[in-house]
Protein backbone atom coordinates (compact mmCIF):
# COMPACT_ATOMS: atom_id res chain seq x y z
CA UNK A 1 0.00 0.00 0.00
CA UNK A 2 1.23 3.49 -0.86
CA UNK A 3 1.20 6.36 1.67
CA UNK A 4 -2.29 7.21 2.98
CA UNK A 5 -1.40 10.80 3.89
CA UNK A 6 -1.80 12.25 0.41
CA UNK A 7 -3.87 12.61 -2.74
CA UNK A 8 -3.14 11.03 -6.13
CA UNK A 9 -3.66 11.96 -9.78
CA UNK A 10 -4.63 9.53 -12.54
CA UNK A 11 -1.44 10.71 -14.28
CA UNK A 12 0.55 9.41 -11.26
CA UNK A 13 1.49 12.60 -9.40
CA UNK A 14 0.83 12.92 -5.66
CA UNK A 15 0.11 15.93 -3.38
CA UNK A 16 0.64 15.88 0.38
CA UNK A 17 -1.08 18.63 2.37
CA UNK A 18 0.48 20.47 5.34
CA UNK A 19 -1.69 23.43 6.33
CA UNK A 20 -2.21 25.36 3.10
CA UNK A 21 1.00 24.05 1.50
CA UNK A 22 1.14 20.94 -0.68
CA UNK A 23 4.28 18.94 -1.44
CA UNK A 24 4.09 17.47 -4.94
CA UNK A 25 5.82 14.46 -6.42
CA UNK A 26 5.30 11.45 -8.67
CA UNK A 27 4.50 7.90 -7.59
CA UNK A 28 6.72 4.84 -7.59
CA UNK A 29 4.43 3.38 -10.25
CA UNK A 30 5.23 6.30 -12.58
CA UNK A 31 8.94 5.77 -11.98
CA UNK A 32 8.61 2.04 -12.56
CA UNK A 33 6.86 2.68 -15.88
CA UNK A 34 9.44 5.26 -16.96
CA UNK A 35 12.45 3.13 -16.06
CA UNK A 36 15.92 4.63 -15.75
CA UNK A 37 15.69 8.44 -15.46
CA UNK A 38 18.03 10.75 -17.35
CA UNK A 39 16.56 14.27 -17.10
CA UNK A 40 14.25 16.37 -14.93
CA UNK A 41 13.02 19.90 -15.63
CA UNK A 42 11.42 21.76 -12.69
CA UNK A 43 10.01 25.30 -12.47
CA UNK A 44 11.39 27.99 -10.13
CA UNK A 45 10.21 29.33 -6.80
CA UNK A 46 7.65 32.08 -7.31
CA UNK A 47 6.16 30.57 -10.46
CA UNK A 48 2.51 29.56 -10.40
CA UNK A 49 1.11 26.24 -11.52
CA UNK A 50 -2.41 25.35 -12.61
CA UNK A 51 -4.19 22.10 -11.87
CA UNK A 52 -4.14 19.76 -14.86
CA UNK A 53 -1.37 21.63 -16.67
CA UNK A 54 2.26 20.62 -17.12
CA UNK A 55 4.72 22.20 -14.69
CA UNK A 56 7.80 20.27 -15.76
CA UNK A 57 9.12 17.23 -17.56
CA UNK A 58 10.78 14.00 -16.60
CA UNK A 59 12.70 11.94 -19.14
CA UNK A 60 13.89 8.35 -18.93
CA UNK A 61 15.88 6.09 -21.20
CA UNK A 62 12.52 5.08 -22.68
CA UNK A 63 10.36 8.21 -22.88
CA UNK A 64 9.58 11.83 -21.99
CA UNK A 65 6.64 12.57 -19.72
CA UNK A 66 4.98 15.80 -18.58
CA UNK A 67 4.61 16.45 -14.87
CA UNK A 68 0.97 17.43 -14.36
CA UNK A 69 -0.03 19.78 -11.54
CA UNK A 70 -2.48 18.12 -9.12
CA UNK A 71 -3.39 21.55 -7.65
CA UNK A 72 -3.08 25.25 -8.50
CA UNK A 73 -0.91 27.67 -6.59
CA UNK A 74 2.39 29.46 -6.15
CA UNK A 75 5.64 27.53 -5.83
CA UNK A 76 7.35 28.18 -2.48
CA UNK A 77 10.07 25.51 -2.63
CA UNK A 78 11.80 23.37 -5.26
CA UNK A 79 13.89 20.24 -4.69
CA UNK A 80 16.76 21.96 -6.51
CA UNK A 81 19.36 19.20 -6.01
CA UNK A 82 17.19 16.69 -7.82
CA UNK A 83 17.85 17.58 -11.50
CA UNK A 84 21.59 17.09 -10.96
CA UNK A 85 21.24 13.85 -9.00
CA UNK A 86 18.16 11.86 -9.91
CA UNK A 87 18.73 8.96 -7.49
CA UNK A 88 16.28 10.16 -4.79
CA UNK A 89 13.55 10.43 -7.44
CA UNK A 90 14.43 7.02 -8.86
CA UNK A 91 14.71 5.26 -5.49
CA UNK A 92 12.37 7.14 -3.14
CA UNK A 93 9.80 9.14 -5.14
CA UNK A 94 7.30 9.35 -2.25
CA UNK A 95 9.71 11.05 0.21
CA UNK A 96 13.25 12.17 -0.70
CA UNK A 97 12.30 12.49 -4.37
CA UNK A 98 9.63 15.18 -3.84
CA UNK A 99 9.57 17.83 -6.58
CA UNK A 100 7.99 21.13 -5.48
CA UNK A 101 5.97 22.75 -2.67
CA UNK A 102 3.01 24.95 -3.49
CA UNK A 103 0.76 27.34 -1.57
CA UNK A 104 -2.72 26.31 -2.60
CA UNK A 105 -4.94 28.87 -4.26
CA UNK A 106 -8.01 26.63 -4.02
CA UNK A 107 -8.20 23.82 -1.45
CA UNK A 108 -11.40 22.59 -3.07
CA UNK A 109 -9.33 21.21 -5.96
CA UNK A 110 -8.21 18.38 -3.72
CA UNK A 111 -11.73 16.90 -3.74
CA UNK A 112 -11.35 15.61 -7.27
CA UNK A 113 -8.08 13.77 -6.53
CA UNK A 114 -7.91 10.08 -5.63
CA UNK A 115 -7.45 8.69 -2.13
CA UNK A 116 -4.89 5.92 -1.85
CA UNK A 117 -7.42 3.05 -2.15
CA UNK A 118 -8.75 4.38 -5.46
CA UNK A 119 -5.21 4.98 -6.72
CA UNK A 120 -4.20 1.42 -5.82
CA UNK A 121 -7.15 0.18 -7.88
CA UNK A 122 -6.06 2.32 -10.82
CA UNK A 123 -2.53 0.91 -10.67
CA UNK A 124 -3.82 -2.65 -10.40
CA UNK A 125 -6.04 -2.09 -13.45
CA UNK A 126 -3.15 -0.53 -15.43
CA UNK A 127 -0.76 -3.41 -14.82
CA UNK B 1 -0.11 -6.26 -44.33
CA UNK B 2 -2.87 -8.54 -43.14
CA UNK B 3 -4.51 -7.42 -39.90
CA UNK B 4 -3.43 -9.50 -36.95
CA UNK B 5 -5.85 -10.14 -34.13
CA UNK B 6 -3.53 -12.25 -31.99
CA UNK B 7 0.15 -11.67 -31.41
CA UNK B 8 2.71 -14.20 -32.58
CA UNK B 9 5.06 -15.86 -30.08
CA UNK B 10 8.62 -17.00 -30.49
CA UNK B 11 9.55 -20.35 -28.90
CA UNK B 12 11.25 -18.35 -26.11
CA UNK B 13 8.32 -16.31 -24.77
CA UNK B 14 7.95 -18.48 -21.68
CA UNK B 15 11.68 -18.21 -20.94
CA UNK B 16 11.41 -14.40 -21.04
CA UNK B 17 8.42 -14.44 -18.69
CA UNK B 18 10.34 -16.62 -16.22
CA UNK B 19 13.18 -14.08 -16.29
CA UNK B 20 10.72 -11.31 -15.40
CA UNK B 21 10.93 -9.54 -18.75
CA UNK B 22 8.63 -6.66 -19.63
CA UNK B 23 6.78 -8.09 -22.62
CA UNK B 24 5.45 -5.70 -25.27
CA UNK B 25 3.74 -6.05 -28.65
CA UNK B 26 6.31 -5.46 -31.40
CA UNK B 27 5.65 -5.81 -35.14
CA UNK B 28 2.90 -8.32 -34.42
CA UNK B 29 4.90 -10.35 -31.89
CA UNK B 30 5.07 -10.58 -28.10
CA UNK B 31 8.67 -9.63 -27.39
CA UNK B 32 10.81 -8.75 -24.35
CA UNK B 33 11.48 -4.99 -24.09
CA UNK B 34 13.84 -5.38 -21.15
CA UNK B 35 14.67 -7.64 -18.22
CA UNK B 36 14.83 -4.73 -15.77
CA UNK B 37 17.51 -2.39 -17.07
CA UNK B 38 18.11 -1.25 -20.63
CA UNK B 39 21.41 0.36 -19.55
CA UNK B 40 22.86 -2.71 -17.80
CA UNK B 41 21.80 -4.94 -20.66
CA UNK B 42 23.50 -2.64 -23.18
CA UNK B 43 26.69 -2.61 -21.11
CA UNK B 44 26.72 -6.40 -20.78
CA UNK B 45 26.86 -6.68 -24.58
CA UNK B 46 29.77 -4.24 -24.87
CA UNK B 47 31.74 -5.78 -21.99
CA UNK B 48 30.87 -9.49 -21.85
CA UNK B 49 28.15 -11.09 -24.00
CA UNK B 50 24.43 -10.59 -24.45
CA UNK B 51 21.77 -12.98 -25.67
CA UNK B 52 18.79 -11.65 -27.66
CA UNK B 53 15.63 -13.32 -28.91
CA UNK B 54 15.23 -11.98 -32.44
CA UNK B 55 12.83 -14.68 -33.56
CA UNK B 56 10.37 -12.02 -34.71
CA UNK B 57 12.54 -11.31 -37.74
CA UNK B 58 11.10 -12.81 -40.92
CA UNK B 59 12.86 -15.75 -42.57
CA UNK B 60 12.50 -16.63 -46.25
CA UNK B 61 14.08 -19.44 -48.25
CA UNK B 62 14.53 -19.29 -52.02
CA UNK B 63 15.63 -22.18 -54.22
CA UNK B 64 16.16 -22.92 -57.89
CA UNK B 65 18.81 -23.13 -60.58
CA UNK B 66 18.30 -19.44 -61.51
CA UNK B 67 17.87 -18.12 -57.96
CA UNK B 68 21.12 -16.11 -57.85
CA UNK B 69 20.42 -14.37 -61.18
CA UNK B 70 16.84 -13.64 -60.15
CA UNK B 71 17.92 -12.20 -56.80
CA UNK B 72 20.61 -10.12 -58.49
CA UNK B 73 17.82 -8.32 -60.31
CA UNK B 74 15.34 -8.28 -57.42
CA UNK B 75 17.75 -6.87 -54.80
CA UNK B 76 20.03 -3.83 -54.76
CA UNK B 77 23.12 -5.85 -53.92
CA UNK B 78 24.96 -8.37 -56.04
CA UNK B 79 24.49 -11.98 -54.92
CA UNK B 80 25.75 -13.94 -57.94
CA UNK B 81 29.31 -13.54 -56.63
CA UNK B 82 28.28 -14.26 -53.01
CA UNK B 83 30.16 -17.41 -51.95
CA UNK B 84 28.24 -20.38 -50.58
CA UNK B 85 28.59 -20.26 -46.79
CA UNK B 86 28.65 -16.46 -46.54
CA UNK B 87 26.13 -13.78 -45.52
CA UNK B 88 25.74 -10.39 -47.16
CA UNK B 89 23.89 -7.18 -46.19
CA UNK B 90 21.79 -5.67 -48.93
CA UNK B 91 18.42 -4.14 -49.60
CA UNK B 92 15.20 -4.34 -51.54
CA UNK B 93 14.57 -1.16 -53.55
CA UNK B 94 11.54 0.23 -55.37
CA UNK B 95 11.67 1.49 -58.97
CA UNK B 96 12.59 4.97 -57.73
CA UNK B 97 15.61 3.70 -55.80
CA UNK B 98 13.81 4.06 -52.45
CA UNK B 99 14.49 1.47 -49.76
CA UNK B 100 11.66 -1.05 -49.33
CA UNK B 101 13.70 -2.89 -46.70
CA UNK B 102 17.21 -3.81 -45.68
CA UNK B 103 18.03 -7.49 -45.27
CA UNK B 104 20.69 -10.17 -45.07
CA UNK B 105 21.07 -12.94 -47.64
CA UNK B 106 22.73 -16.17 -46.48
CA UNK B 107 23.93 -18.35 -49.33
CA UNK B 108 23.26 -21.85 -48.07
CA UNK B 109 23.88 -23.58 -51.42
CA UNK B 110 24.71 -22.93 -55.06
CA UNK B 111 20.96 -22.84 -55.74
CA UNK B 112 19.68 -21.81 -52.31
CA UNK B 113 19.48 -18.55 -50.36
CA UNK B 114 18.12 -17.99 -46.87
CA UNK B 115 17.02 -14.41 -46.15
CA UNK B 116 16.24 -12.47 -42.98
CA UNK B 117 14.15 -9.29 -43.25
CA UNK B 118 12.49 -6.88 -40.81
CA UNK B 119 9.47 -8.27 -38.97
CA UNK B 120 7.46 -5.12 -39.72
CA UNK B 121 8.06 -5.54 -43.48
CA UNK B 122 7.53 -9.28 -43.72
CA UNK B 123 4.34 -9.30 -45.78
CA UNK B 124 5.30 -6.36 -47.98
CA UNK B 125 8.72 -7.90 -48.73
CA UNK B 126 7.18 -11.28 -49.48
CA UNK B 127 4.72 -9.65 -51.89
CA UNK B 128 7.48 -7.72 -53.69
CA UNK B 129 9.81 -10.73 -53.86
CA UNK B 130 7.07 -13.04 -55.14
CA UNK B 131 6.47 -10.58 -57.98
CA UNK B 132 10.16 -10.39 -58.86
CA UNK B 133 11.15 -14.02 -58.29
CA UNK B 134 9.18 -16.11 -60.76
CA UNK B 135 11.47 -19.03 -61.65
CA UNK B 136 12.58 -20.03 -58.16
CA UNK B 137 10.66 -21.29 -55.16
CA UNK B 138 9.92 -18.84 -52.35
CA UNK B 139 8.95 -20.08 -48.88
CA UNK B 140 8.19 -17.90 -45.85
CA UNK B 141 9.54 -19.95 -42.91
CA UNK B 142 8.88 -17.31 -40.25
CA UNK B 143 6.12 -19.26 -38.52
CA UNK B 144 7.68 -22.74 -38.66
CA UNK B 145 8.09 -22.74 -34.86
CA UNK B 146 11.83 -22.11 -34.95
CA UNK B 147 13.66 -19.08 -33.69
CA UNK B 148 16.72 -16.84 -33.88
CA UNK B 149 19.07 -16.15 -30.96
CA UNK B 150 21.64 -13.38 -31.27
CA UNK B 151 24.79 -13.87 -29.19
CA UNK B 152 26.78 -10.62 -29.21
CA UNK B 153 29.79 -9.26 -27.37
CA UNK B 154 33.52 -9.75 -26.82
CA UNK B 155 32.96 -13.19 -25.23
CA UNK B 156 30.52 -14.40 -27.92
CA UNK B 157 33.05 -16.67 -29.62
CA UNK B 158 34.15 -18.44 -26.45
CA UNK B 159 30.52 -18.97 -25.44
CA UNK B 160 29.72 -20.36 -28.88
CA UNK B 161 32.68 -22.74 -28.60
CA UNK B 162 31.56 -23.82 -25.13
CA UNK B 163 27.99 -24.31 -26.38
CA UNK B 164 29.05 -26.58 -29.23
CA UNK B 165 32.03 -28.17 -27.49
CA UNK B 166 34.12 -27.23 -30.52
CA UNK B 167 37.15 -25.18 -29.42
CA UNK B 168 38.24 -24.71 -33.06
CA UNK B 169 34.96 -23.24 -34.23
CA UNK B 170 35.71 -19.69 -35.47
CA UNK B 171 33.57 -18.50 -38.39
CA UNK B 172 34.89 -15.57 -40.43
CA UNK B 173 33.06 -12.23 -40.34
CA UNK B 174 29.76 -12.85 -42.21
CA UNK B 175 30.62 -16.56 -42.41
CA UNK B 176 28.15 -19.41 -41.83
CA UNK B 177 28.76 -22.57 -39.80
CA UNK B 178 26.77 -25.71 -39.06
CA UNK B 179 28.30 -27.01 -35.83
CA UNK B 180 26.91 -30.03 -34.02
CA UNK B 181 25.58 -29.58 -30.49
CA UNK B 182 23.93 -31.73 -27.80
CA UNK B 183 20.61 -30.60 -29.34
CA UNK B 184 21.51 -31.48 -32.92
CA UNK B 185 23.18 -29.43 -35.64
CA UNK B 186 22.85 -25.64 -35.39
CA UNK B 187 22.85 -23.01 -38.14
CA UNK B 188 25.15 -20.17 -37.05
CA UNK B 189 26.04 -16.96 -38.89
CA UNK B 190 28.59 -14.36 -37.81
CA UNK B 191 26.15 -11.48 -38.15
CA UNK B 192 24.46 -9.12 -35.73
CA UNK B 193 23.01 -5.71 -35.02
CA UNK B 194 25.20 -4.34 -32.23
CA UNK B 195 28.59 -3.54 -33.81
CA UNK B 196 30.17 -6.22 -31.58
CA UNK B 197 31.73 -9.54 -32.53
CA UNK B 198 28.69 -11.78 -32.58
CA UNK B 199 26.59 -14.58 -33.97
CA UNK B 200 23.01 -15.26 -34.92
CA UNK B 201 21.96 -18.81 -34.16
CA UNK B 202 19.00 -20.24 -36.07
CA UNK B 203 17.26 -22.92 -34.04
CA UNK B 204 14.29 -25.23 -34.51
CA UNK B 205 11.40 -25.40 -32.04
CA UNK B 206 13.08 -28.10 -29.91
CA UNK B 207 16.49 -26.41 -29.77
CA UNK B 208 15.33 -22.90 -28.83
CA UNK B 209 14.85 -23.25 -25.06
CA UNK B 210 17.83 -25.54 -24.27
CA UNK B 211 20.26 -23.44 -26.37
CA UNK B 212 18.96 -20.23 -24.75
CA UNK B 213 19.27 -21.67 -21.23
CA UNK B 214 22.72 -23.10 -21.87
CA UNK B 215 24.08 -19.78 -23.16
CA UNK B 216 22.70 -17.98 -20.09
CA UNK B 217 24.28 -20.65 -17.87
CA UNK B 218 27.61 -20.08 -19.64
CA UNK B 219 27.48 -16.38 -18.75
CA UNK B 220 25.54 -14.49 -21.40
CA UNK B 221 23.07 -11.86 -20.14
CA UNK B 222 19.53 -11.74 -21.55
CA UNK B 223 19.04 -8.53 -23.53
CA UNK B 224 15.73 -7.07 -24.69
CA UNK B 225 14.64 -4.96 -27.63
CA UNK B 226 15.20 -1.71 -25.69
CA UNK B 227 18.93 -2.33 -25.37
CA UNK B 228 19.02 -3.70 -28.92
CA UNK B 229 17.90 -0.28 -30.17
CA UNK B 230 20.54 1.48 -28.02
CA UNK B 231 23.30 -0.80 -29.31
CA UNK B 232 22.36 -0.58 -32.99
CA UNK B 233 22.15 3.22 -32.80
CA UNK B 234 25.53 3.48 -31.03
CA UNK B 235 26.90 1.48 -33.97
CA UNK B 236 24.87 3.68 -36.39
CA UNK B 237 23.26 0.62 -37.96
CA UNK B 238 20.10 1.79 -39.78
CA UNK B 239 16.59 0.82 -38.71
CA UNK B 240 13.74 0.64 -41.18
CA UNK B 241 11.17 3.35 -40.48
CA UNK B 242 13.84 5.61 -39.00
CA UNK B 243 17.07 6.12 -41.00
CA UNK B 244 15.68 4.23 -44.00
CA UNK B 245 12.29 3.95 -45.70
CA UNK B 246 10.80 4.12 -49.19
CA UNK B 247 11.51 7.86 -49.57
CA UNK B 248 15.20 7.36 -48.75
CA UNK B 249 17.78 6.02 -51.22
CA UNK B 250 20.93 4.06 -50.29
CA UNK B 251 22.89 7.23 -51.20
CA UNK B 252 20.96 9.35 -48.67
CA UNK B 253 21.61 6.79 -45.93
CA UNK B 254 25.36 6.29 -46.63
CA UNK B 255 24.65 2.71 -47.67
CA UNK B 256 26.28 2.60 -51.11
CA UNK B 257 28.13 -0.55 -50.06
CA UNK B 258 24.78 -2.37 -49.89
CA UNK B 259 24.15 -1.71 -53.62
CA UNK B 260 27.66 -2.35 -54.90
CA UNK B 261 27.96 -2.16 -58.67
CA UNK B 262 24.99 0.21 -59.00
CA UNK B 263 26.77 2.17 -61.75
CA UNK B 264 26.87 -0.73 -64.19
CA UNK B 265 24.47 -3.43 -62.97
CA UNK B 266 20.79 -3.73 -63.80
CA UNK B 267 18.37 -4.30 -60.94
CA UNK B 268 15.08 -2.87 -59.74
CA UNK B 269 15.96 0.72 -58.86
CA UNK B 270 19.32 0.88 -60.67
CA UNK B 271 18.04 3.24 -63.40
CA UNK B 272 16.79 5.64 -60.75
CA UNK B 273 20.06 5.48 -58.79
CA UNK B 274 22.14 6.13 -61.92
CA UNK B 275 19.92 9.06 -62.86
CA UNK B 276 20.13 10.48 -59.33
CA UNK B 277 23.91 10.24 -59.32
CA UNK B 278 24.16 11.99 -62.68
CA UNK B 279 21.66 14.77 -62.27
CA UNK B 280 20.83 15.53 -58.69
CA UNK B 281 22.82 17.33 -56.07
CA UNK B 282 22.19 15.53 -52.77
CA UNK B 283 19.78 17.62 -50.70
CA UNK B 284 20.31 16.01 -47.30
CA UNK B 285 22.80 13.96 -45.34
CA UNK B 286 22.58 11.55 -42.43
CA UNK B 287 24.49 12.91 -39.43
CA UNK B 288 25.16 12.04 -35.81
CA UNK B 289 24.20 14.27 -32.87
CA UNK B 290 25.08 14.18 -29.20
CA UNK B 291 23.53 16.20 -26.39
CA UNK B 292 24.22 16.89 -22.73
CA UNK B 293 21.15 15.61 -20.90
CA UNK B 294 18.02 15.48 -22.98
CA UNK B 295 17.58 12.85 -25.68
CA UNK B 296 16.91 14.24 -29.19
CA UNK B 297 14.05 11.90 -30.01
CA UNK B 298 12.50 10.73 -33.28
CA UNK B 299 10.62 13.52 -35.05
CA UNK B 300 12.17 16.42 -33.12
CA UNK B 301 13.19 19.25 -35.49
CA UNK B 302 16.88 20.22 -35.78
CA UNK B 303 17.40 23.99 -35.88
CA UNK B 304 20.22 26.31 -36.91
CA UNK B 305 19.77 29.93 -35.79
CA UNK B 306 16.13 29.20 -35.12
CA UNK B 307 15.46 27.86 -38.64
CA UNK B 308 14.47 24.21 -39.11
CA UNK B 309 17.22 22.43 -41.06
CA UNK B 310 16.60 18.79 -40.27
CA UNK B 311 14.70 16.08 -38.44
CA UNK B 312 15.80 13.48 -35.88
CA UNK B 313 15.46 9.85 -37.09
CA UNK B 314 16.35 7.97 -33.89
CA UNK B 315 17.53 9.03 -30.45
CA UNK B 316 18.49 7.10 -27.33
CA UNK B 317 20.47 7.46 -24.14
CA UNK B 318 23.79 5.80 -24.97
CA UNK B 319 24.77 3.39 -22.21
CA UNK B 320 28.33 3.22 -23.57
CA UNK B 321 28.95 6.98 -23.94
CA UNK B 322 26.67 7.87 -21.02
CA UNK B 323 25.00 10.68 -22.94
CA UNK B 324 22.22 11.13 -25.46
CA UNK B 325 22.91 10.22 -29.10
CA UNK B 326 20.77 10.63 -32.20
CA UNK B 327 20.77 10.38 -35.97
CA UNK B 328 19.18 13.07 -38.12
CA UNK B 329 18.77 14.02 -41.74
CA UNK B 330 20.22 17.51 -42.18
CA UNK B 331 20.00 19.79 -45.23
CA UNK B 332 23.29 19.82 -47.12
CA UNK B 333 25.64 22.70 -46.41
CA UNK B 334 24.29 23.75 -43.02
CA UNK B 335 27.01 25.31 -40.87
CA UNK B 336 26.71 26.76 -37.41
CA UNK B 337 25.51 25.77 -34.00
CA UNK B 338 22.67 23.27 -34.00
CA UNK B 339 19.84 22.89 -31.52
CA UNK B 340 17.00 20.43 -31.22
CA UNK B 341 13.48 21.44 -30.29
CA UNK B 342 11.90 19.08 -27.77
CA UNK B 343 8.21 19.86 -27.56
CA UNK B 344 8.82 23.57 -27.95
CA UNK B 345 11.97 23.80 -25.81
CA UNK B 346 15.31 24.15 -27.57
CA UNK B 347 18.50 22.57 -26.32
CA UNK B 348 22.01 22.49 -27.84
CA UNK B 349 23.33 19.47 -29.74
CA UNK B 350 26.72 18.74 -31.23
CA UNK B 351 27.28 17.27 -34.66
CA UNK B 352 29.56 14.20 -34.56
CA UNK B 353 30.78 11.51 -36.95
CA UNK B 354 29.16 8.09 -37.26
CA UNK B 355 29.26 5.51 -35.77
CA UNK B 356 29.13 6.79 -32.19
CA UNK B 357 30.84 3.62 -30.93
CA UNK B 358 33.44 1.97 -33.20
CA UNK B 359 32.53 -1.38 -34.73
CA UNK B 360 34.30 -4.46 -33.39
CA UNK B 361 32.31 -6.97 -35.41
CA UNK B 362 35.33 -7.87 -37.57
CA UNK B 363 37.73 -8.24 -34.62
Amino acid sequence: MRPEDRFYMDSHEWAKLDGNTATIGVTDFAIEQLGELVFLDLPEVGATISKGEAFGEVESVKAVSDLIAPVSGEIVAVNTDLPDALEPLQEDPHEAGWLIKVTLSNQGELDSLKKVEAYEELVAATR
Amino acid sequence: MTPQTTLLRTPLLEAHQKLGAKIVPFAGWEMPLDYGSILSESKAVRKVAGLFDVGHMARFRLRGPQVAEELDHALGGRVTDQPVGMARYTMLLNELGGIVDDLITYRTGEDEFFMVVNASNRHRDAEVLRERITHSSFVDETEDGGGILALQGPLALSLLQALTGDADLAPDFLGLAFPSSPWGPLFVARTGYTGEHGYEIFVNAEQAIPVWNQLLKLGASPVGLGARDVLRLEAALPLYGHEIHEEITPFDANLRFAVRGWKTREFVGSDALQKLANTEVPSKELIGLTAEKRVPREGYPVLCNGVEVGLVCSGVWSATLEKPIATAYLQMGVEGTLTVSARGKEFPVERVGLPFVPHRSRN
